[in-house]
């Protein structure tokens, strides 16, 4: 029963279990699910083998060689188990039985002890009992005088005690038998538990005699069986060893004779081979002979072309040589002026990097003194325009305060005349009109606010009506249209384009007149197409006259916008020239065009090319600007002339005239005024005499008087 | 031997004829003495008288003696070995050991006599062969197994023993154990006595040496007769493990008396000092010693949350109910493996605060209850503490007066315990309880199920032999290869019989 071997059965019992267990091909599913789960337990059982390094293989062989001998193990093993089993029941036995006497006994005991004790106590009762008579009995004989009573008395006492005594020692050898039974069964039962012992032993004794025997035994058997085991195994290996020799030996003659016929076949071939290699090989020499002849021949004739080529080629050779010197020479010469052209490139190149580091210099310094004078020429021109506008500013200053001078100057001629007319002669004056009177500042072409024109156009229109003084109107307006058609125009205008105007204007627009109404109306649309001055307001007419103008002849000039602004800053420049050459009326050159023929349609459309145009000319405001700057001063002479022709020189003679006739008048009412001073004086003489005279007829002494003066004379004051 | 001692010119040639042609011969010649020459030095001189005469005689038969392979003039033993012998004989007074080469000690050790005197033996020599000899010469059986397997702790258990064994309190010197102390305290680990002497009585005339006899006279005086104070002795020895005592006299044949087995208070007392004061003891057993209900708990009390304590036993003693109430409390505060409390008076009572301890135990793995007074109701109390208990395997309730109830209750409790592995039940009055309510035939733990003469039918018991029987055979699997036991046992089962 050694451990290993029971430990190779159990490993053997493993392995054997998937085998005989349930399949996997089973109906049953239960039997299936284990069949599976074995499976399982057997892959791991076999990888933790193989882990472990363990022989699987081998153990699989002798597996079912194993079988006789496991048997033999598991039987003896059994057998051994249930022996030392039994054994130690065996032996126990006498323990369990010496335990059950002892309960037994012990029962017993207790019952005894019980019984004894219920005795002994009864005993006592009984005893007390006797006792008890027997000490009243001596009370009683106490009281006796009569001796023979009394001895009696003593005597049956007497026989009393001693049978309380008696009793008494009845129950104390009945103990002490019972004593000495329980000593005889104390040895007795010392006998016995030494026989026990005795038999305990000897049970041991034979137990162990029995396992070792019995051991042995199986040791024996299980030997044999190893034995037996291995002695089949040894033959049944030799048996297929011996079987598996034959075997080989048989194949091995089978492949010997195999060889031997395949080396007599290989033989014959080679024969056969050999005769048909021969022949092959004679033929083929044949042939090759007559080659290598023809083959000769053409050598031959290789050889004589060979050496014509190769004088040829001597001569050749010679020539090229010479030729080859002469280009060496050739060569030699061009790298020599190959060489001599790249110093002189070399030098020129130096020559143009230095050129062009001057030219570089020259350049930053020309380039940092253009800077500089931009710079001062802004600042320069900065300075001009400034002073510009000063002297603009002195200039119309200093104008503003001559003319205002001149102006008094006038005014105060003018009161004289007017004087001198109206109080001297006695003759009606009538203020003279001259248009450089109402110039108030330089004389130049202010751009009027679009709006003022507007106002004076229509207000030119309704007087228009009344009456024809358009020369008067110094509205410089150009010369080709008329105020009429700008009027109907810009009417036209106001008509078609209402959409410009805010909804609100219109509303409060309503109430209001007519021309206020067109005003009102102009000036929304003015603003929304950005029309701001004169100019502007005059192009809108030109172009409106230019566009019907080309737009009735089609095909004849079909302005572009762009040339329609060149146009237009055309007429400006014209505007301005005509501005200075007109005067005071500006003719009318020919009939307008008739507004009527524009088209109300059309207007939109003219608008629109308008506004697209107008976005342009803004940009050329500065030149405009410098234009002005070049403000002619040849009316300015004209205007101071006129200024000091203002009293013709017919008035001045009058004036003279009346100089001398006034100084005349002046001496006279002089000598007058003498006159007059002594008639005062001589007044004022008179006048204080007077008083005199008064005062002295006032006085006391006159009423005193029989007669007063007073009554003499009257009184001129009362 | 010879090969080693003859001269290269005397034997060099003739060695190689001979010794080809008898090998027995010179070997047995080799055990007697060779030449003259040699003889002094040789150790064992009793047999030289025969040998030489025998030897004489073959001598004058042979004249020619030069093909004697081990005849040689110089048979001078080494130097080594004449000083390994000078250290074996005065060894006692000049003890060298450790100073010697190990082939060296190994000599002297096999040489040195056994009855040397401890003081110079017992911490010098380690060698067991020593020791073998020592305990062989002094005690004819020796269960080496029993102590360890130590010769050297076996002859110092045994020499202390008997000196207790024969200790007369007051008239034996204290001193004679208390000397031997610094010698065996390293070795000795267990302390079995099985006899303590009362102290002699002076008032009779002194007695011989006899120790029956001393422990005989002495008895008339019913004084307080404390035997030997093992405090001492067991504070000095710092490996003990077990103690193994039983206050009583052995061999005292005739002259027996109850005062000889006398366990006082005094005696228990100090035991239970000394028990206290040893932090090693693991198995302390006290029996066949009269210890009652008192003695015990005042023993218990002291063991209380003992350190080491594995195995108390308490058997063939007076315990009744208080002392196993003691036993029950000390289960709660100490880590017992082990309780035997086989031959005592514990009844009902006592059984029942048993099983409440038991119930919630984690420490105790057998239980001995053989020979009491548990009856019914004690033992449904434990059976009932074995539903929770998880660790108790042993169960020894042999002779309590149980009978059906119990058993019926067991046979529940056992279908949910898986613990248990054996049971006694053997000497109760289970009677004729029908197979049927052995409900543990579920339980696959159970090896051993005694119920011998307990009157249970003949046809229960065999059916329970066989279940034991393939619990065991499942054990063994289990014991076998414990790693992967739950698949190979399931698979086996329908190849087990065929196989």
């Amino acid at each position: 029963m050694n451990p290993r071997g029971s430990l190779e059965v159990l490993e053997e019992k493993e392995d054997s279990a998937p085998i005989l267990g349930p399949s996997i091909h089973s109906d049953n599913p239960q039997e299936r699910i284990q069949a599976r789960r074995l499976r399982i337990a057997a892959r791991l059982e076999a990888r933790r083998r193989e882990a472990l390094g363990e022989y699987l293989d081998g153990k699989k062989e002798s597996e079912e060689d194993q079988s006789k001998s496991y048997k033999q193990k598991e039987e003896s093993r059994l057998k051994l188990a249930k022996l030392l089993l039994c054994g130690t029941e065996l032996v126990t036995n006498i323990q369990v039985a010496a335990d059950i006497r002892e309960i037994h006994r012990r029962v017993e005991e207790e019952e005894i002890k019980r019984q004894r004790l219920e005795k002994l106590e009864n005993e006592v009762k009984t005893s007390q009992d006797k006792f008890d008579e027997i000490t009243v009995k001596w009370e009683e004989g106490k009281q006796k005088r009569i001796p023979q009573e009394l001895w009696e008395m003593l005597n049956a006492q007497q026989v009393h005690c001693a049978g309380l005594i008696e009793d008494k020692n009845k129950l104390i050898n009945e103990l002490q038998q019972e004593l000495k039974t329980k000593d005889d069964q104390y040895v007795k039962d010392l006998k016995k538990q030494s026989d026990d012992i005795c038999l305990l032993l000897e049970r041991m004794e034979e137990q162990v005699k029995n396992v070792m025997k019995s051991f042995r035994q199986e040791l024996y058997h299980i030997e044999k069986a190893f034995e037996t085991e291995r002695q089949e195994l040894l033959t049944s290996n030799k048996k297929k060893w011996e079987r598996a020799l034959q075997t080989h030996n048989a194949r091995e003659l089978e492949y010997l004779m195999n060889r031997i016929k395949r080396v007599e076949d290989y033989e014959k071939q080679l024969n056969k081979q050999r005769i048909r290699d021969c022949e092959e090989y004679n033929s083929i020499k044949i042939k090759l002979e007559q080659d290598v002849q023809i083959l000769e021949q053409q050598l031959q004739q290789m050889k004589a072309t060979y050496q014509l080529n190769q004088e040829k080629l001597e001569y050749n050779f010679q020539v090229l040589k010479k030729r080859d010197e002469e280009s060496t020479v050739i060569k030699s010469q061009q790298k020599r002026k190959i060489n001599r052209l790249h110093d002189v490139l070399i030098n020129l190149r130096s020559k143009y990097n230095k050129q062009v580091k001057l030219f570089q210099e020259e350049n930053r310094s020309l380039t940092s003194d253009y800077k500089r004078l931009v710079t001062q020429f802004k600042e320069l021109q900065k300075a001009m325009r400034h002073f510009a506008v000063i002297d603009d500013k002195q200039f119309q200053e200093i104008w503003l305060m001559n003319e205002e001078e001149a102006k008094d100057l006038i005014s105060r001629a003018f009161d004289v005349d007017r004087i001198i007319h109206m109080q001297h002669l006695g003759l009606p004056w009538t203020a003279p009109d001259f248009w450089f009177l109402r110039n108030v500042g330089p004389i130049s072409q202010q751009q009027k606010s679009a709006t003022q024109i507007l106002e004076e156009v229509l207000m030119q229109a309704e007087e228009e009506g009344t009456e024809e003084s358009e020369s008067e109107s110094y509205l410089d307006l150009p010369k080709q249209v008329s105020a009429k058609t700008t009027r109907k125009i810009l009417m036209l205008l106001c008509d078609e384009s209402g959409f410009l105007i805010e909804k609100k204007l219109l509303g409060l627009l309503l109430p209001l007149e007519k021309d206020e109404c067109y005003m009102l109306r102009l000036d929304a649309i003015f603003s929304a197409l950005g029309i701001e001055n004169e100019d502007d307001l005059y192009k809108l007419v030109n172009f409106f006259l230019k566009y019907q103008a080309h737009h009735l002849p089609p095909p004849q000039e079909q302005t572009s916008l762009i040339s329609a602004s060149e146009t237009v800053e055309q007429l400006v420049l014209q505007g301005v020239k005509s501005g200075s050459l007109a005067e005071g009326e500006p003719q009318e050159q020919e009939p307008p065009p008739s507004p009527r023929l524009i088209h109300p349609n059309d207007v939109l459309k003219i608008l629109e090319a308008f506004v697209m145009g107008l976005r342009k000319p803004r940009d050329f405001q500065v030149p405009v600007k410098l234009l002005k700057v070049v403000r002619d001063d040849s009316k300015d002479s004209e205007y101071w002339k006129a200024l000091t022709t203002v009293i013709p020189s017919t008035k001045q003679n009058l004036w003279d005239a009346l100089y001398t006739a006034l100084e005349k008048y002046h001496l006279v009412l002089t000598q007058r005024a003498e006159l007059l001073v002594e008639n005062q004086c001589l007044e004022r003489q008179n006048t204080e005499l007077l008083q005199l005279l008064q005062q002295y007829l006032d006085s006391r002494i006159n009423s005193e008087l029989q007669v007063p003066p007073t009554q003499v004379f009257r009184v001129p004051t009362k | 031997m010879q090969e080693t001692l003859t001269t290269p010119s005397l034997s060099g040639p003739s060695q190689s004829s001979i010794s080809t042609q008898d090998r027995s011969s010179t070997a047995g010649q080799t055990s007697s003495t060779g030449p003259p020459p040699s003889k002094p030095s040789t150790i064992p001189p009793p047999v030289k008288s025969k040998g030489l005469s025998s030897r004489a005689g073959v001598r004058r038969m042979r004249r020619i003696i030069a093909e004697d392979v081990e005849w040689s003039l110089a048979i001078v033993p080494f130097l080594t070995e004449l000083c390994i012998q000078h250290i074996v004989k005065n060894f006692q007074n000049n003890p060298i050991l450790k100073q010697l080469l190990p082939e060296h000690q190994k000599k002297v050790l096999n040489n040195l006599p056994p009855d040397l005197p401890l003081t110079v033996t017992a911490n010098l020599i380690d060698d067991e062969n020593y020791w073998r000899r020592c305990c062989l010469q002094r005690w004819p059986v020796c269960h080496v197994d029993k102590h360890g397997g130590s010769w050297k702790r076996m002859f110092f258990e045994l020499h202390l023993e008997n000196l207790l064994k024969h200790f007369i309190p007051s008239t034996t010197d204290p001193a004679v154990i208390l000397n031997l102390l610094p010698l065996c305290r390293n070795y000795v680990r267990t302390i079995r006595v099985d006899q303590f002497l009362p102290p002699v009585q002076l008032l009779p005339p002194p007695q011989s040496g006899d120790l029956s006899d001393s422990g005989s006279e002495g008895e008339m005086e019913e004084l307080a007769t404390d035997h030997y104070q093992l405090g001492d002795l067991v504070a000095g020895l710092s490996h003990l493990e077990e103690l193994d005592l039983v206050y009583g006299v052995k061999d005292c044949g005739m002259n027996f008396e109850w005062n000889l087995f006398l366990f006082t208070y005094g005696d228990c007392h100090s035991l239970a000092a000394t028990v206290k004061a040893c932090h090693t003891l693991k198995i302390f057993r006290l029996t066949r010693s009269k210890v009652d209900d008192d003695k015990a708990r005042i023993l218990i009390r002291s063991l209380l949350d003992h350190p080491a304590l594995e195995e108390l036993d308490l058997s063939h003693n007076l315990i009744g109910d208080r002392g196993a109430r003691a036993a029950a409390k000390l289960l709660s505060h100490s880590r017992l493996r082990v309780l035997n409390l086989a031959n005592n008076q514990v009844r009902a009572l006592g059984a029942q605060s048993l099983a409440h301890a038991l119930a919630h135990n984690t420490n105790l793995i057998s239980l001995n209850l053989r020979l009491n007074c548990v009856e019914d109701e004690g033992g449904q109390a434990l059976t009932h503490a074995l539903q929770t208990n998880k660790c108790l395997t042993t169960l020894h309730l042999g002779g309590n007066e149980l009978s059906e109830p119990t058993a019926t209750l067991l046979s529940q409790v056992l279908s949910i315990n898986t613990t248990l592995t054996s049971i006694n039940l053997s000497c109760n009055h289970i009677g004729l309880v029908s197979h049927g309510f052995w409900g543990w035939q579920d339980n696959k733990t159970l090896l051993e199920f005694d119920l011998r003469l307990s009157d249970i039918a003949q046809e229960s018991e065999y059916l329970i032999s066989q279940a034991l029987c393939a619990n065991r055979e499942a054990a063994r699997q289990r014991a076998l290869n414990p790693t992967h036991f739950m698949s190979p046992i399931t698979a086996k089962g329908p190849e087990n019989p065929g196989g």
